[in-house]
C-alpha cells in the first residue's frame, strides 16, 4: 500500500520559481492549476489565509446568522452550486485558463466553471445566479474581477455565514512570481454587513497536479438516506 | 475484542495531510460532540464522489456483529494524499476514529484510520468546519 505516513504533508510544498508569466499582449497570465487554502470559516486565520476577524452584521445579517442551522438543510449537501466564495474556499484545486478576452475559473469542486469577460464589457442584465455575473478589468498588473447579481441562495463559507442578494464581490488577483497568486476578496453587502469585509489568501502553483472529475451527485447517499435534509426552496 | 468505544474526543494529532472537507457542512449530518472509535473488518469500500464510504462489521459489547458505514474524504483529495480504491481491502481489521451521525444510525464521519500494520492515516471528510458558537 502506498499510503503516506500520518505526518505526510507537513513538509511545505515548494512551487517552481521564476518571474511572473505574461501573455503575448503583456498582461499578467494567471493560468495554471492552483492549490488554495481551505477556508471553512472566513473569520479564522489559517495557512495562506488572513481571515475577517469580526463580522460587522446589520440587524438583518445578525438575525440570519443566529437562526442558521446547517442541519436544517445546507444547500451544498444537495449538490447545489456553492457560489463563488465557497468555491474559492474549498481545498480542491482550481485551474485558471486565461486569454486577453476571458478569465476562466475551473473549480474541481463539483466540476464547476465560471467564465469572466475581461475585455472591458459591462455587466450583463440577466436573471440572478448562484455564481453571479462577473466582469474583469486591469489596474496595472492586478486583475480586478467584479461580481454582482447573485441569487442570494448561497452562503459565504461552510459554517454558514450569510449574505444577501445585494452581495457585491470584488476579487483582486496579482501574481508576484511564477509560483504564487495573491488573492484579495472584498465582500460588500449592505443588507448583511455595515462595511465591506476583506479576506486575503495565497494560492500556490501545482504543476504536479492535474484536475480531476468531481461528480457530487454520483454517490450522495447522505442525502438519499435522509441524514442530510433537502434545503427549502425560496 | 472488537468493541465500540466512545472516546473523549481526542483526535490523533499526528494525522495531518492535505486538508479534506465535506461537500457540505459537517454539522448538516454529524455531531462533533459524539466522537466514536470503531474497530472492525472492512466489508466494502465505495470509491466515489462526493465521499468515499467504508463499510465494516463491528462487534458490539454483546459480541454481536453490527454493520457500520463511515464517510471519508473526496476520492480526489485522498488520491493526492496517496490513497487509492485498493488502500483498504475486504476483511482487513481497521480502527476508525470519527464522529457519529446525528440521526442515531450506525454511520460515522471518519477522521483517521489505523491500518493493520499500525500506521495511522488521515481519511477525513471534514476539518475545521464544526459549527461555531453563536
Amino acid at each position: 500500500m502506498s499510503l503516506p505516513a500520518a505526518v505526510a504533508g507537513q513538509d511545505r510544498y515548494k512551487p517552481p520559481a521564476g518571474p511572473t508569466p505574461r501573455l503575448p499582449s503583456g498582461k499578467v497570465d494567471f493560468s495554471g492549476v492552483w492549490q488554495k487554502p481551505y477556508v471553512p470559516d472566513l473569520t479564522k486565520d489559517g495557512t495562506d489565509h488572513k481571515g475577517v476577524a469580526e463580522l460587522p452584521f446589520t440587524p438583518w445579517g445578525e438575525a440570519d446568522w443566529k437562526k442558521y442551522d446547517a442541519a436544517e438543510g445546507d444547500y451544498t449537501g444537495a449538490c447545489l452550486p456553492f457560489g463563488m466564495t465557497r468555491s474559492v474556499n474549498t481545498p480542491e484545486p482550481m485551474q485558471i485558463v486565461q486569454s486577453d478576452k476571458y478569465f476562466t475559473f475551473l473549480f474541481e469542486q463539483n466540476s464547476w466553471f465560471h467564465v469572466v469577460p475581461i475585455d472591458g464589457r459591462p455587466h450583463r442584465k440577466g436573471e440572478p445566479t448562484w455564481f453571479g455575473d462577473s466582469v474583469g478589468h486591469w489596474e496595472g498588473d492586478t486583475l480586478v474581477i467584479d461580481t454582482v447579481n447573485f441569487n442570494g441562495r448561497t452562503r459565504l463559507d461552510t459554517v454558514g455565514h450569510p449574505h444577501s442578494d445585494q452581495l457585491h464581490l470584488v476579487q483582486r488577483f496579482s501574481r508576484p512570481d511564477l509560483g504564487h497568486i495573491t488573492h484579495e476578496m472584498i465582500i460588500e453587502d449592505p443588507k448583511t454587513f455595515t462595511r465591506p469585509l476583506k479576506s486575503t489568501r495565497t494560492f500556490t502553483l501545482r504543476n504536479d497536479w492535474e484536475m480531476m472529475e468531481y461528480s457530487c451527485e454520483e454517490n450522495n447517499k447522505s442525502l438519499w438516506e435522509g441524514r442530510i435534509k433537502i434545503p427549502k426552496r425560496p | 475484542m472488537n468493541i465500540i468505544k466512545f472516546t473523549a474526543g481526542a483526535a490523533l494529532a499526528a494525522a495531518i495531510s492535505l486538508p479534506v472537507h465535506a461537500h457540505h457542512s459537517f454539522a448538516a449530518e454529524f455531531d462533533a460532540n459524539k466522537p466514536v472509535t470503531l474497530v472492525g473488518s472492512v466489508t466494502k469500500v465505495e470509491w466515489q464522489n462526493p465521499h468515499i464510504w467504508v463499510y465494516l462489521d463491528v462487534k458490539d459489547d454483546q459480541g454481536h456483529v453490527q454493520p457500520w458505514q463511515c464517510e471519508g474524504g473526496a476520492p480526489n483529495t485522498l488520491t493526492r494524499n496517496g490513497w487509492s480504491r485498493d488502500s483498504l481491502k475486504y476483511g482487513e481489521q481497521v480502527t476508525i476514529d470519527g464522529a457519529l451521525a446525528k440521526d442515531g444510525s450506525k454511520t460515522c464521519n471518519m477522521r483517521v484510520v489505523k491500518l493493520p500494520d499500525g500506521r495511522t492515516v488521515f481519511a477525513g471528510s471534514s476539518g475545521g468546519d464544526a459549527p461555531p458558537k453563536k
